[in-house]
C-alpha cells in the first residue's frame, strides 16, 4: 500500500508525501484512519526513519495528518481546496509550457472539451 | 556528537586527511562518499581510535578518542580486517568483544545468530568471506554502541542480510539515537539509508549536506530551443556539463530549480524538462568537476 520506487529520482520523503496524499484522494485512507508509525514504515520500505519523519512532519504541517502523543499519526479531515490549489498551479505550468511550443489556448480548450466528453 | 577540527593525517609524504572540519550530530545516518584513496577509511580509523592524527582534534561526545576507553566503548567499527585472521569460533569471538562493550546484548546476538544460521563451533578463519562479514556485523549490532561505523560493510552483504541490518539500524536510531557512518560505493544503498552525505576527494571534504538538499541543488535539463545556443549562452547559470545531440540540449546545472527554470524560460524553450539527478550521477558530475573524469576513458 505504501510502496514507493527506491530507484526513482524523486526524493524518498517527497514520494512518501505524495503517496499518502494519493491514498487519501483515492479514499483508501479515510479521515481519522491511523497511518503506520515511523518505525514500521521505515522498516517495511527499508529506509532511514528520519526520512519517514520528515515526510510525516511535512504532512502534519500541511494539515493532511495529525498526531496524538503516544498513539500515532492519523489522517486529518482535509480541506481539499489546498490540494486543488496545488493541482491548479501544476496546470498553469503545463499551460505555459504548451504556449511555449505554440499550442494556442483555443486548442487547449478543445482538448479540455474532448476530455469532458470522455468523462461523461 | 562527532566533532573533527583541523584534522590532519599523513602517511610519510602522503596526506591522507588534509585539515578536515566535520560535525556529525547524534542520530544521523551519515554517508561518506569518495573515490578510492579519498580518505574515507582513514577518518573511520581515527574515529574508532586505531589511528592517531598528526594535527587537529577528533572528539566524540566532547572527549578525545585516541587511547580513551570510555569513548571507544561507545564506538564499533565494522570493516573487513576486524576478524580476518581470528582463530576463535564465533562464540569465543563474541565473548572477547563482550569484555570491551558493556552494553552487549546476548539476546540480540542469539536472535541474529539463529536468523543467519552461522555455525558456533567452527573457527572464524575457516569461514567464507561472506560469513566473516556476517559474523562481524552481528557482533557489531549486538554491542549496542551509540556509534556504528561501517566501512564498505554493506557492499558485501547479501540482500537478506542487508534488510536485517537496515531494520536493526531503524530500531537503534529510534531507540538510542544511534549515529552511523557508512562508507560505501553502493550509492543506491546510501540514498536509502543515509540522511546526510559528504563527498571526499584527496583528503578533503568537498561538500557535506543533507541528502535532500544535495539532490535539490543539482539538476539535469533536457531542452530544445528555436536557436542553436552554445555553452557560453548559459553563462548566467552554473553549468557543470553541456552536451548537444541534434536539436536537444542536455545540461547539468547547479542551483535552485525555480531559478534555473526562470532563466531558461527567457530563451523560450520549445521543450524544457528539469529532472533531479540520482546520487550516482551527482557523484560522477562532481568528480568530473574535480578532474576525476571517467569520460576520458572510453
Amino acid at each position: 500500500m505504501y510502496s514507493i520506487d527506491l530507484q526513482s529520482r524523486t526524493p524518498i520523503y517527497e514520494q512518501l508525501y505524495k503517496k499518502i496524499v494519493e491514498l487519501i484522494m483515492k479514499k483508501e485512507l479515510k479521515p481519522n484512519d491511523q497511518i503506520p508509525s515511523v518505525r514500521i514504515l521505515a522498516k517495511d520500505i527499508g529506509v532511514n526513519p528520519n526520512t519517514v519523519s520528515k515526510a510525516y512532519q511535512q504532512l502534519e504541517h500541511d494539515g493532511i495528518i495529525y498526531s496524538l502523543a503516544g498513539r500515532g499519526s492519523f489522517v486529518a479531515k482535509i480541506d481539499k481546496s489546498s490540494i486543488k490549489e496545488k493541482a491548479f498551479t501544476n496546470f498553469d505550468t503545463a499551460v505555459t509550457e504548451a504556449v511555449n511550443v505554440e499550442i494556442t489556448i483555443v486548442e487547449l480548450i478543445e482538448r479540455l472539451n474532448k476530455r469532458e466528453g470522455e468523462q461523461r | 556528537m562527532i566533532e573533527l577540527k583541523g584534522l590532519t593525517k599523513r602517511f610519510d609524504d602522503f596526506v591522507a586527511l588534509d585539515n578536515i572540519d566535520l560535525t556529525i550530530p547524534e542520530g544521523t545516518a551519515f554517508g561518506l562518499l569518495g573515490s578510492n584513496g579519498a580518505g574515507k577509511s582513514t577518518i573511520l580509523r581515527i574515529l574508532s581510535g586505531i589511528y592517531k592524527q598528526e594535527a587537529g582534534d577528533a572528539h566524540i561526545d566532547g572527549e578525545p578518542i585516541f587511547d580513551n576507553v570510555s569513548v571507544k566503548e561507545k564506538v564499533f567499527f565494522i570493516n573487513d580486517e576486524t576478524i580476518q585472521f581470528s582463530r576463535f569460533t564465533l562464540i569465543e569471538l563474541k565473548d572477547f568483544y563482550k569484555r570491551f562493550y558493556p552494553k552487549f546484548s546476548e539476546e540480540i546476538f542469539e536472535k541474529l545468530k539463529n536468523t543467519i544460521k552461522l555455525p558456533s563451533d567452527k573457527r572464524i578463519d575457516q569461514f567464507s568471506k561472506g560469513m566473516k562479514r556476517q559474523a562481524v556485523v552481528i557482533i557489531g549490532l549486538s554491542c549496542q554502541t551509540d556509534y556504528l561505523l561501517l566501512d564498505e560493510a554493506f557492499d558485501g552483504l547479501d540482500p537478506t542480510m542487508r534488510i536485517i541490518v537496515k531494520r536493526m539500524l531503524v530500531d537503534a536510531m529510534l531507540d538510542r539515537k544511534l549515529t552511523t557512518i557508512i562508507s560505501s560505493h553502493n550509492l543506491k544503498e546510501i540514498n536509502e539509508v543515509c540522511d546526510t552525505v559528504a563527498l571526499m576527494h584527496k583528503g578533503k571534504i568537498i561538500f557535506n549536506r543533507d541528502l535532500d538538499s544535495v539532490k535539490g541543488n543539482i539538476h539535469k535539463v533536457q531542452a530544445a530551443f528555436a536557436i542553436d545556443y552554445d555553452k557560453d549562452a548559459f553563462s548566467d547559470l552554473e553549468v557543470l556539463h553541456y552536451e548537444r545531440n541534434q536539436s536537444l540540449t542536455y545540461l547539468i546545472i547547479k542551483g535552485d530549480e525555480e531559478e534555473i527554470k526562470s532563466k531558461l524560460n527567457i530563451k523560450k524553450p520549445l521543450v524544457l524538462d528539469i529532472i533531479p539527478l540520482t546520487l550516482e550521477e551527482i557523484f560522477i558530475y562532481e568528480m568530473e568537476g574535480l578532474g576525476y573524469d571517467c569520460t576520458e576513458i572510453n
